[in-house]
This record gives C-alpha cells, structure tokens and sequence, in this order.
C-alpha cells in the first residue's frame, strides 16, 4: 500500500511530463542536429550553383548545374587526388591490420615474458600526439636507406620523402590499435586455441586461422577508425609530398582553396562533397563499428 | 571421470604435468617465439618512427640544425630565442587560448546533448548520426566549408546575421572575430565523438540505481549529481585527456581557414613549428618549440589527473 502511494505522483509526473518535456528536448536535439547539418547542406547546394549566383547570398539554386562536377574535375585533378586518397588508405588500412593483429593476438595470448610492460609500452605511445614527433620523423623518413637514392648509410637521396612508401608507412600501424587488437584477443576464450595445438597446428596457423577469424568484427573497427585517419590526414603529406600526382584529395582542396586569384566556390564545393561523401557513406553503415570501438577506448581502455 | 570428459584440454595438459615432459616444454618455447615474431613488426615501427623521433625531438632542440651537413649543438639558446619571438609567443597564447575555450565548451555542451540523447528517444541513430558527421568528416573539408560560410560577401554566416537584421561582420579577416570564429568550428567539429563515449558510459550506468533513487525522492539534478557524474569518472578522464592533446593539435583547420592571420590573431602552435622547421628551414627551432609543447601537453594533462582525483576524493 505505502509501495503503491510512492510511485503514484512519479507515475502522474512521468505522464504529464512527456508532454511538454519530451518535446522540448525533441525540438532542443533537432536544432542541435540542424546545426551539424546544414553546414553540409551547404556545402552540396553551393555544389550545383554558378559562379554568377554565388555573389549574392541565397540557398537553393536556380538550377542543378551538375556538369560543376566534370568542370571541377577540369579545373584540379580531384579525381586523381580521390584515387591516391583511396589507394593511401587502402593501403594504410592492410599494413596496419597485419602489423596490430599480429602484435595484439602475441600480448593477448601468448607467454611472452614482460608483456605486462609491453602493453605499457604501447599505451604510452598511444599518447604521444603525431606533432611532437613531424620535424625528426621528417628526418627519418628522408634518410631511410636505399630508397630514393639513398645509400646504406640513408644519405645523399630523399629516402620515403614524394613516395607511397612514405605516405603508408609511418602512419601506419598506430598504437593505438594494436591496444584495440589485444583487447579484442582477451576476450577470446583459449580453448579453441589449446584444441587446436593438441591437433598439431602451428602457433601462426592459429593465430591466422583460429582466432584471428574469430575477432572480425574487432578488425572491421580498427579497419574503419584506420580508413578515416588516412582518408582525412593532411599534415603529413603536405610535409612529404612534393608532386601533384602523388597528392592525396584534402592537400588537394587546401591548394585550390589557397588559390590566389578568386576562389571558384562551386568546383570547390564540389571538390569537397567528393572528400566528404565517402566517409559519411562508411559512418552510416558501421555506424556500430564506430560506437562500439570507441566505447571500447573509451571506456574499457 | 566427468571432469575429464567435460575438460579434456585441461585433462592433457594434467597428464602432460606429470611426467615434466619436454613436449610441454617444447610447446610453451614454441609459443614464446611465435610471440616474440609476431611483436616484431610492431616493436621495429614503433621504435622507427615513434620512439626515436621523441628522443631525436629532444636532441634537435639543442642545436642549430637546418638541413645542411654542418651544424653545432648550441645549448639552450633555440629556447631562449623562443621566449623572445613574437610568433612563438603569439602562438603560444592563441593555443592557450583556443584549449581553454574549446576543451571546457565542447566537453559541456557533448555532455548535455548525450545526456537528452539517452532519454530512450525515438530516431537516436538519426541523431547519432548528424552528431558524428562533423566527427567523421576531414578537417580540410570542414575547413573549406566553413571558409565558404565565413564568406564575408556571400556567406551563409552574414546571410544569417541579416535574417535577424544585423551588420555583416567581417569574421576571420576581423581580428577581434578570428580567433572566435575557428574555435567555434573547432567546437562544432568535435562534439561527436565525446557525444558517443558519454552516451556509451551512460548507458552502462546502473538504470536500477537511478529508479530506487527516484523512489527516495530524488529529483533530476541529484540523481545526476550523486549516481550519473560519479559513474563517469574513468570516462571524463579519458574525454578530457583527448580533447586537451586535440585542441594542442589544431593545424588543418588553421591552416586552410586563415593561416594564421589577421598578423598573427591566429597563429598556433603547430602553424609555427611547421613554418619555422619547412619554410624557415630552422629545425633545431622548430624541434625546441615542439619539445615546449610536449611538456605543456604533460602539463595538462597532470592538471587533468589532479582534479578528477579531487573529484572522486569529494
């Protein structure tokens, strides 16, 4: 009887609270959300104007210009530039997989001596930020031996410096994954493993085949969080790129919006739905991915 | 007799115990090899360009080092040079600056947004989704729009200043508006991945806590006080953690918005030590410069450390 007179007003309240309070924070969310997306928005209807519609203010255009696109593509070679992008990333993405599956499955599940402090190792260098490191590892990258003309000693050439080698490489393989990969490896049980040694397969056949199959989920995270990194650095080649072809697409899009003459709105736009649409395509679909890896960073980690 | 049945990897490794058999042994030393094999790639990567940059950063910053093949280790002059440099100082307090406006704003505000956004509310992967896109999308990218926003003729921004009838406004080539400006952008871009950790955290949040509370007859803000923010204690470590080293970070947008002008309104940290290491050829400086910010980094984030401890002491 008390149990029942104490939920009774919160009961009233919650009934007569949705009313106006749920639909504050509906209204409240939506601007909030507005707010992150026409900017966007923007962005594409600005896409399809004219040079002429541009000097004023206004939001739709008059027409949907959609040859913009092929006239930007004229103007700057984003189409090169998306394709060195895709290849970067790719790339980035493969190297980085092998690397932190590998060294996460080796702290997660095998009896190395100090992998305690290994993982340490690991957590500490998650946290050294890639700026504090661009002059020397500028330095290192153009001295990396017998590349770019460069002898064994790493001198006389530009090492990795203008190369994919040194657009992939460096940034690759994070340290952060790695903490990502053993954490996904722990939970994993060991029995699989041990039924498969009674069986006489080899520690690198159940590493590749065992359980490495069983953590796919964990490698779409990491592969995603990696595609993004690489899909959206710029610092990096802006440093150690010095040819237009081998230019990524965001180095591309600071150039033609550095342009000294006027800037042509409409290609840039058009330019940067192109950089922007990928990304957001991937973040709809492992939308899961994403929240699931970083609650596990953020919260497990 | 079942147990065994039940365990039988746990049956041979007992069996194999007994006699302390070389096959045992073989097995683990087998294990630790593969181990030490597949560390390597990592170990090798992370030793190249990772660990010997930090400490060839350090090295640097004592000499007066530019590229050529003569140079001298000169002390700590790059540093005393620093103090005195209008860019260094300009930069210096713009990240100051920029850090201390963004991480606090952006930490409150992703909160509250996560906070309305775990009310069991219809279409969350829709506003998940709006939140995050900023998130996901390249600072470049952002830049340029925003750069078309700020646009002072055109833009969207003024046009929408004029819907309510005020003066256009000049924005980033404004000095007493640029700085402002970025940073809003800056707070705008970063909301969504502190909006999906918080809201992660708070779904792990004891939803039977939070009832048996409201039974007691606390209202909203206590409930949050006692059982919410005390639960996120790990979390707002890490969110703080992150945005601090983000905001030190700030280039891409800098760099494409306004490189660092009006004069230098809006000079930053990495702008400068990219310009005085790849235009000014001054690596020893530069490397000075960004060993200042590895401290200042570690500055804050032992500030971080001290008052979550303060916090969870409470």
């Amino acid at each position: 009887m008390t149990s029942a007179t104490v939920t009774g007003p919160i009961a009233g309240t919650k009934s007569s609270g949705p009313g106006i309070g749920r639909i504050l924070l509906y209204v409240a969310l939506s601007i909030g959300a507005l707010l992150m997306i026409t900017p966007f928005l923007w962005m594409v209807l600005t896409a399809f104007k004219s040079n002429l519609e541009i000097a004023k203010f206004s939001w739709l255009p008059d027409e949907l210009r959609w040859r913009n696109f092929t006239e930007a593509m004229q103007t700057a070679p984003f189409l090169r530039y998306f394709r060195n992008s895709l290849f970067i990333a790719v790339g980035e993405t493969a190297f980085t997989l092998a690397v932190c599956t590998m060294a996460g499955y080796a702290l997660a599940k095998l009896p190395i001596r100090g992998s305690k402090a290994l993982l340490s190792y690991f957590i500490i260098l998650l946290l050294v930020p890639f700026q504090i490191i661009l002059v020397p590892l500028f330095l290192i990258v153009k001295s990396i031996p017998l590349f770019g003309g460069n002898n064994i000693l790493g001198q006389g050439g530009i090492g990795w410096l203008n190369s994919w080698w040194g657009l992939i490489i460096p940034l690759g393989a994070a340290p952060l994954f790695t903490f990502l990969a053993r954490q996904f490896y722990v939970s994993v049980p060991n029995e699989l493993a041990q039924a498969a040694r009674v069986d006489g397969l080899g520690e690198f056949g159940i590493f590749a085949r065992i359980m490495t199959p069983l953590v796919k989920p964990a490698l779409i995270t990491i592969a995603v969080f990696q595609i993004e990194a690489a899909w959206n650095a710029f610092l990096w080649p802006l440093m150690i790129t010095t040819s237009d072809s081998m230019r990524p697409l965001q180095l591309g899009l600071a150039i033609f919006a550095q342009n000294p003459a006027e800037v042509q709105w409409p290609y840039l736009m058009a330019g940067t739905a192109l950089a922007t649409l990928p990304m957001i395509v991937m973040f709809i679909f492992a939308q899961k991915r994403f929240v699931e890896g970083m609650a596990h960073v953020g919260i497990k980690g | 007799m079942s147990a065994t049945l039940e365990r039988p990897t746990a049956a041979i490794a007992t069996a194999r115990r007994v006699p302390p058999s070389k096959d045992s042994r073989k097995l683990i030393r087998s294990q630790v090899r593969a181990g030490w094999m597949l560390l390597a790639p990592a170990l090798l990567h992370s030793a190249i360009f990772l660990v010997i940059p930090v400490a060839f950063a350090v090295a640097l910053s004592f000499t007066d080092y530019s590229f050529g093949d003569s140079w001298a280790w000169v002390g700590f002059e790059n540093y005393s040079e620093l103090f005195g440099d209008a860019n260094f100082r300009a930069a210096f307090v713009n990240t100051l600056l920029y850090a201390v406006v963004v991480v606090p704003v952006s930490i409150v505000i992703s909160l509250v947004i996560a906070l309305g956004l775990n009310q069991k509310i219809r279409g969350l992967g829709f506003f998940r989704t709006a939140f995050y896109v900023p998130t996901v999308t390249a600072t470049v990218a952002i830049a340029t729009i925003w750069l078309w926003i700020y646009n002072p003729g055109s833009g969207l921004a003024n046009g929408f200043l004029s819907l309510f009838g005020f003066a256009p406004s000049q924005w980033l080539s404004n000095p007493d508006t640029a700085l402002p400006s970025l940073m809003a952008v800056g707070i705008w871009q970063g909301l969504g991945t502190k909006i999906i950790i918080y809201l992660a955290a708070l779904q792990s949040v004891s939803r039977d806590l939070i009832e048996s509370a409201s039974l007691d007859g606390a209202n909203r803000w206590q409930r949050f006080l006692n059982i919410t923010w005390p639960a996120l204690g790990p979390v707002q470590f890490f969110v703080l953690v992150t945005t601090i080293v983000g905001t030190f970070q700030v280039f891409d947008l800098v760099y494409v918005m306004t490189d660092g002008g009006p004069g230098t309104e809006t000079m930053v940290l990495v702008l400068d030590i990219y310009t005085n290491a790849f235009q000014d050829l001054r690596l020893g400086f530069a490397s000075a410069e960004t060993v200042i910010m590895m401290i200042l980094i570690a500055i804050f984030i032992g500030l971080g450390r001290l008052l979550q401890k303060a916090d969870v002491n409470d």
